[in-house]
């Protein structure tokens, strides 16, 4: 009864042509990255060189720069904590697997362990001679850690006694950069400016490395992708993907990025309850200022942000709720996501029974939410109508079309042309308008009349507006003014066809030829 | 064979005595639809041509309500009776003139009497003077003016049922046309309205052969549409051509009235006093209300008198409150009103439409209840867009047809059943029935399996401003046949129109061709299948575009495996490969452009039409590229059957050729005809000869569905069936290589459904239906109890009211408390 009600007095408000959609980005995913709300923090003195995640829950992250470590809470994305023990700029912070111990390098040389807690300095492994820019604790082992420095050596330490354990020489170049593997805490890849990443087991007497392969740039990052047979690097505009248990094959080169990409990490979409949770994806920033990332199982692109300064570092928590971006002018974008507070659903508090001795009996069902399979009788809902529907369902139509114009939206006055058009009542409309309405046409001609969008309907009408009013347009001033403002604009647009003309003239034969090869 | 896509306003319904159904006249047929439902119920057959009235007899005690007998009467010259319920015919009159408009004035006073012998009934029919007729052989239409004399054909004259004859000698008047006649609801007057004056009869109370009846006439300057009476009093109102209405009140004071009282006021009132009334007309006064801006159609009072509706070209129905003038309107019916009827229970009443649609109304709130749709008719087109506007969509394994419809819809009616499926609304405008046609929908093309639709619509231009081309591609939901909205292409070949589109038989391909010279290929992108569920349909875009010299592409369409795509440049044939764009083979040469073109079922042939001055049908040989045979014939439509190497073409006879004429003239003439074709042989197979062909329609249907297997059990299963619409939608379906001839008309009951009390009482009627309570949901539990052992707990839970007595819940319980053993037999 209802939708036979509505099919016959369905009026019909009247509408633009629908504006072509862009090819929409918003799938699933970019709609999970987007869902870190990047905000910029407070800014820190100079560019941020490294960003550590702390492996343990709240994952406070750490940052480095200038001569002082940084421990930020993820809650609040609030500094917590700042070591400043450091006689040179503070660079590669790394957790321990327990987040109580932090070590750091340093340019002076020395990487130095704290205590996270109370920020005092417990360690200081002395060894490298130059700038140490490496220094990584192994995924699950405690006692030892790992660094690297310019003096292209990595050396493997034993924290608790401040003693090298061994030397791994083979790096010619400086090593900046290492990751520990997740499958195994004896094995690590470190890269160097050697364009060489190199594997290395501990376990393997003798300081050479287990492996080697060639990125081609000066590597900036490296990174074991979870499983652990594969790693990723980064050097030069391209991440590249290799296959470590397959001898060092290259599996992808990702060459997205326009310049330099400093630093990659692995991102995962972590949503709950999902059958799709926990796809890793490799996270690249680069000092062009964009950030990637990339789904290396399908090899492909699924989501890219700009940010407006060069980015030198990234990390993301481990829980999936917070990505850090820091910049070379030292700003950290720091992203939290939102999660929907999942709190278990307490039984109701036993209701008390309402007697009519209660005010609220009289009250009681008012709020009642209707269940699943209750038949809902709603209210037809009130059409709403604009004004110049309304003056339109009177036939009044020239005040529809002042009233579309008054208002500020181009699209209901085109709309209602075109009905006024369907009517055959537009020409008669615009013969009826005063000095003042047409005023106000010309100046919606003025500004609309060249934009593509309308242009098939407005010009014609444009034209035909001047011949109809040419008397009244000669008698006024302001309306001399409008057409005066309404030529130029036409002019301008004229001018910019010819230019665009130009420029197809250029490139058609251009296009002419690659397309013959 | 199946007949059907009546029009369900040819004249007025009314409603039974109970008012629980509506005898509608559908074509030579009375069908009975539900009120409730607004399905029909069942049909009263027997006349032999158009059905013109339905007269239901009151019932006399509320007892009789529930029994229904009507008297309708027909262009075929007979008066029946019949009983509505059984249905049965019981009394046949012949009076051998076509009737137009028949009123039986002695039904309506209530009989109380019944020891009497119950006088005479007659009845006042509107017929036409065959005599006349006689003279003028081929000439049907009335509208008929010799050299000199007028020639008058319409006649009133008088029937009496009880002796099922006319009465001799007695004709009332003679009309240029056979007139409606109107009568009031008491049965007191009866009247006509012929161009600028309305005829009045006073009926005597005791009506018998030769009672004389009294007659004045009221004038007026304009031409009359209708009249009312008001069923107490003198007043008539009049509704004329400009949409004004006349209200005279106190009419026949002088002629009518017996008693010297009343004569005497009469004389009393001096000229000046009569406002408004012309001339020496007899009545008190006359007043004009206007309202209507275009012909007033429909006039009615209602049962007390209070309230006069009209309603007219605008598709508003106006209520005007007699004393006052007040108004009350029901806007947007969207079409014009044809009739207006009320019931003999207050609260209902329908409206017929232009549209062949009649609204039941509740009745003091006007609200639509129901819609009983008939198929859409034509739709009125400009005359220079008449050529780039195709007929009909036809889903041929569903049955459907697609029909464009006046208000910017496509309708999708089913020609099985026979009744409307759905309605789309391809352009979301306001239509208003009597504005100038300035939105059309040009096009529509359904894909093969009927799971996409597409629709063109043309934006007509204001001094060459404004025109605008859309075409729309629709994607189909789930089953039934509502269509959604899947992509908008606006002016899809720039400024030109779109003269044909053609679906891929297997994949979502499509071609749509213009004036403008090109054609493009459209293409369905890959559904995007989306986590959450939603199923995003892809849009279409557009693959590739082709031209042939810059020449009007005028007809387009694919082979039967998608393989080949044939375009129709003016007057050659191209052909491409879809897939790669290219051009294949360029063939052929007519003189006028191709309309039409359609490869011929899994053949190699192709098939094509054009029209103009020297219209040809071609058929042209796939391997060898070149023609076969061609015909000088005018196709209005032609349609290939899917699996076999035929094809029928349904055929326009050349400019002014007439067809020699058969005995078939009494039934109008045959203007056109359908020829089957097998696609080897230049002989037809078979041809009919046809009615209204001109924007007919032609489609082979597959018919698939168990139902009308069931429906045609006796006679040998049909796997093809070729359906014809005329130009006035109605259409007939039947075995192209059956033994029987169209003429022959079979009864189907596929879609009839029995009267069911539907009428909702009490607390549905109010609140709707209850929900089924779902049984097995407390069943289950029961169920899954007893195993475990436990079943004490649900013997006494509940309250103590509704538990059993105790004596048997203590067996139950001890019973319970027993270690069942498992019975181990095998």
């Amino acid at each position: 009864m209802a939708e036979e009600d509505t099919a016959i007095a369905k009026t019909f408000p009247v509408k633009s042509k629908l504006k072509t959609s862009r090819k929409s980005t918003s799938n699933p995913e970019s709609k999970y990255w987007k869902s870190f709300k990047p905000q910029p923090t407070q800014t820190l003195i100079s560019s941020i060189t490294s960003l550590s995640f702390s492996p343990t829950p709240p994952h406070d992250f750490a940052a480095t720069h200038s001569a002082t470590v940084t421990i930020f809470s993820t809650q609040t994305l609030e500094p917590k904590a700042t070591i400043s023990a450091f006689t040179d700029t503070a660079t590669s912070a790394s957790f321990r697997s327990d987040g109580r111990l932090i070590a750091a390098g340093s340019h002076s040389g020395i990487v130095q362990v704290f205590d996270v807690k109370t920020r005092s300095p417990l360690r200081k492994l002395r060894g490298h001679s130059r700038p140490v820019h490496l220094v990584r604790y192994p995924r699950v082992d405690k006692l030892h850690l790992f660094s690297g420095g310019d003096d292209a050596i990595v050396k493997y330490w034993d924290v608790a006694s401040q003693t090298q354990i061994s030397e791994l020489l083979g790096h010619k170049d400086y090593v900046r950069c290492g990751d520990g593997s997740p499958a195994s805490d004896d094995m690590f890849v470190t890269g160097s400016y050697d364009h060489t990443i190199r594997l290395w087991d501990v376990r393997v007497s003798g300081s050479s490395s287990v492996m080697e392969v060639n990125h081609g740039k000066p590597v900036e990052d490296v990174i074991f992708l979870p499983s652990g047979g594969l790693i990723a690097t980064a050097g030069g505009n391209s991440v590249k993907i290799w296959d470590v248990i397959g001898g060092g094959k290259l599996l992808y080169s990702m060459e997205s990025h326009n310049k330099t990409v400093s630093s990659i990490c692995v991102g995962k979409i972590g949503r709950e309850s999902e059958e799709e949770s926990h796809q890793y994806r490799i996270l690249s920033v680069s000092l062009d200022g964009y950030m990637k990332v990339f789904d290396y199982a399908k090899f492909k692109i699924t989501h890219s942000m700009r940010f407006p300064a060069p980015l030198l570092s990234i990390g993301f928590s481990p829980d999936c709720l917070a990505r850090v971006i820091g910049t070379s002018n030292g700003i950290i974008y720091a992203g939290k996501r939102k999660v929907k507070e999942n709190v278990g659903s307490m039984e109701d508090p036993q209701k008390r029974v309402l007697r009519p001795s209660y005010f609220r009996y009289f009250h009681r069902g008012q709020n009642e939410k209707p269940s699943e399979g209750d038949y809902l009788i709603t209210k037809p809902k009130k059409v709403k109508l604009a004004e110049h529907d309304k003056l339109l369902n009177k036939f009044r139509h020239k005040e529809a079309l002042v009233s579309a114009l008054s208002g500020k939206n181009p699209e209901n006055v085109v709309a209602v042309m075109e009905e006024l058009v369907a009517r055959k009542k537009l020409l008669k409309c615009v013969s009826n308008l005063d000095t003042e309405e047409l005023g106000l046409l010309l100046r919606f001609l003025q500004r609309h009349s060249t934009m593509l969008r309308y242009a098939g309907l407005l010009m014609g009408l444009t034209k035909k507006v001047i011949e109809m009013r040419a008397e009244d347009v000669r008698a006024s001033d302001v309306l001399k003014g409008h057409i005066r403002n309404l030529k130029r604009s036409v002019e301008e647009e004229i001018r910019m066809q010819q230019s665009l003309q130009e420029i197809q003239g250029i490139i058609s034969p251009l296009l002419r030829i690659a397309g013959r090869r | 064979m199946i007949r059907g896509g009546k029009s369900f306003v040819s004249s007025p319904p009314a409603f039974s005595n109970d008012a629980k159904k509506l005898l509608i006249c559908t074509g030579n047929n009375v069908s009975v639809f539900s009120t409730s439902t607004g399905l029909q119920i069942t049909e009263l057959e027997g006349h032999t041509a158009l059905v013109t009235s339905v007269i239901v007899v009151p019932a006399s005690t509320p007892a009789s309500k529930i029994l229904c007998y009507c008297w309708t009467s027909s262009l075929d010259g007979t008066i029946r009776y019949w009983d509505v319920s059984v249905p049965e015919l019981m009394k046949t009159i012949d009076i051998r003139f076509p009737i137009f408009s028949m009123v039986i004035p002695g039904l309506l006073p209530q009989q109380a009497e019944s020891n009497e012998k119950p006088p005479d009934l007659f009845a006042y029919v509107s017929t036409k003077n065959m005599k006349e007729q006689e003279q003028l052989p081929n000439n049907l239409s009335g509208q008929i003016r010799l050299s000199k004399k007028k020639i008058l054909s319409g006649q009133i004259r008088k029937c009496n049922l009880t002796q099922s004859r006319l009465a001799r000698g007695v004709t009332l008047a003679e009309t240029q046309n056979p007139e409606l006649i109107t009568i009031c609801s008491s049965g007191k007057y009866i009247g006509i309205r012929e161009k600028c004056t309305i005829r009045i009869w006073d009926v005597p109370a005791k009506d018998s052969d030769d009672a004389v009846l009294k007659k004045i006439r009221l004038h007026r300057t304009k031409k009359l549409s209708i009249l009312a009476f008001h069923p107490t009093e003198r007043i008539i109102a009049a509704g004329d051509v400009t949409g004004r209405i006349l209200i005279w009140r106190g009419f026949g004071q002088k002629t009518f009235s017996i008693s010297d009282k009343s004569i005497n006021r009469g004389l009393m009132k001096n000229e000046d006093e009569r406002s408004g009334v012309r001339g020496d007309d007899d009545a008190d006064s006359c007043t004009t209300w206007h309202w209507h801006s275009a012909e007033v159609k429909v006039l009615f009072f209602s049962s007390d008198g209070a309230y006069l509706y009209s309603g007219g070209k605008e598709g508003v129905l106006v209520v005007w409150q007699l004393d006052t003038e007040k108004k009350k309107f029901l806007p947007r019916i969207g079409s014009p009103l044809i009739y207006f009827i009320n019931s003999p229970d207050p609260s209902l009443s329908s409206i017929s439409c232009a549209d062949n649609r009649v609204h039941l109304l509740k009745m003091p709130s006007m609200k639509i209840l129901k819609s009983i749709a008939g198929i859409k008719l034509p739709c009125s087109v400009p005359e220079i867009y008449k050529g780039s506007c195709n007929g009909f969509g036809f889903d041929h394994t569903a049955g459907l047809v697609a029909i464009r419809t006046e208000n910017y819809c496509i309708q999708f009616y089913s020609l099985f059943d026979d009744r409307e499926i759905s309605e789309v609304q391809v352009c979301e405008r306001n239509h208003q029935p009597g504005d100038e046609v300035t939105v059309i929908v040009t096009l529509v093309a359904l894909s093969l399996d009927g799971s996409v639709m597409s629709t063109v619509e043309t934006k007509l231009p204001d001094e060459g401003i404004g025109g605008l081309v859309s075409l729309k591609f629709w994607a189909c939901g789930a089953q039934s046949k509502d269509f959604s909205l899947s992509t908008i292409i606006y002016e899809p070949h720039r400024d030109a129109g779109v003269s044909a589109i053609a679906f891929h038989p297997t994949r979502h391909i499509a071609v749509s061709s213009s004036y403008g010279g090109d054609f493009k290929i459209w293409v369905r992108n890959h559904e995007i299948q989306q986590k959450d569920r939603m199923l995003q349909n892809g849009g279409w875009t557009c693959h590739a575009v082709g031209s042939y010299k810059k020449k009007p592409m005028t007809a387009a369409t694919f082979s039967a495996d998608g393989s080949v795509l044939a375009v129709a440049a003016e007057t050659v044939i191209t052909l491409w490969d879809p897939e790669k764009n290219v051009l294949v083979a360029v063939i052929g040469e007519c003189l006028e452009p191709i309309a039409r073109l359609s490869f011929v079922g899994k053949s190699e042939y192709l098939v094509s039409a054009s029209r103009g001055s020297s219209p040809q049908v071609s058929v042209w040989s796939m391997s060898k590229l070149s023609v076969c045979w061609s015909y000088k014939l005018h196709a209005e439509a032609v349609a290939c059957s899917v699996d076999d190497s035929s094809f029928a073409i349904l055929a326009l006879p050349i400019s002014s050729h007439h067809m020699e004429s058969n005995e078939t003239t009494l039934q109008g003439m045959e203007d056109g005809m359908i020829l089957l074709f097998n696609v080897g042989d230049p002989v037809p197979v078979v041809t009919w000869f046809v009615r209204k062909a001109k924007g007919g329609g032609l489609a082979f249907l597959h018919m698939t569905s168990a139902s009308l297997e069931e429906n045609i059990s006796d006679e040998k299963p049909a796997p093809v069936l070729l359906a014809y619409i005329n130009g006035d939608h109605e259409y007939v379906l039947f075995d192209p290589y059956g033994e029987q001839a169209p003429e022959r008309s079979v009864a189907h009951q596929g879609s009839l459904v029995g009267l069911e009390e539907t009428g909702k009482f009490g607390y549905a009627s109010i609140f709707g239906e209850l929900p089924e309570f779902n049984l097995k949901r407390n069943q289950s539990p029961s169920v899954a109890i007893v195993p475990s052992g436990k079943p004490w707990e649900t013997i006494f839970s509940g309250s103590s009211h509704n538990l059993p007595p105790l004596t048997k819940l203590c067996t139950a319980f001890l019973e319970s408390l027993l270690e069942k053993r498992t019975a181990i037999l095998e």
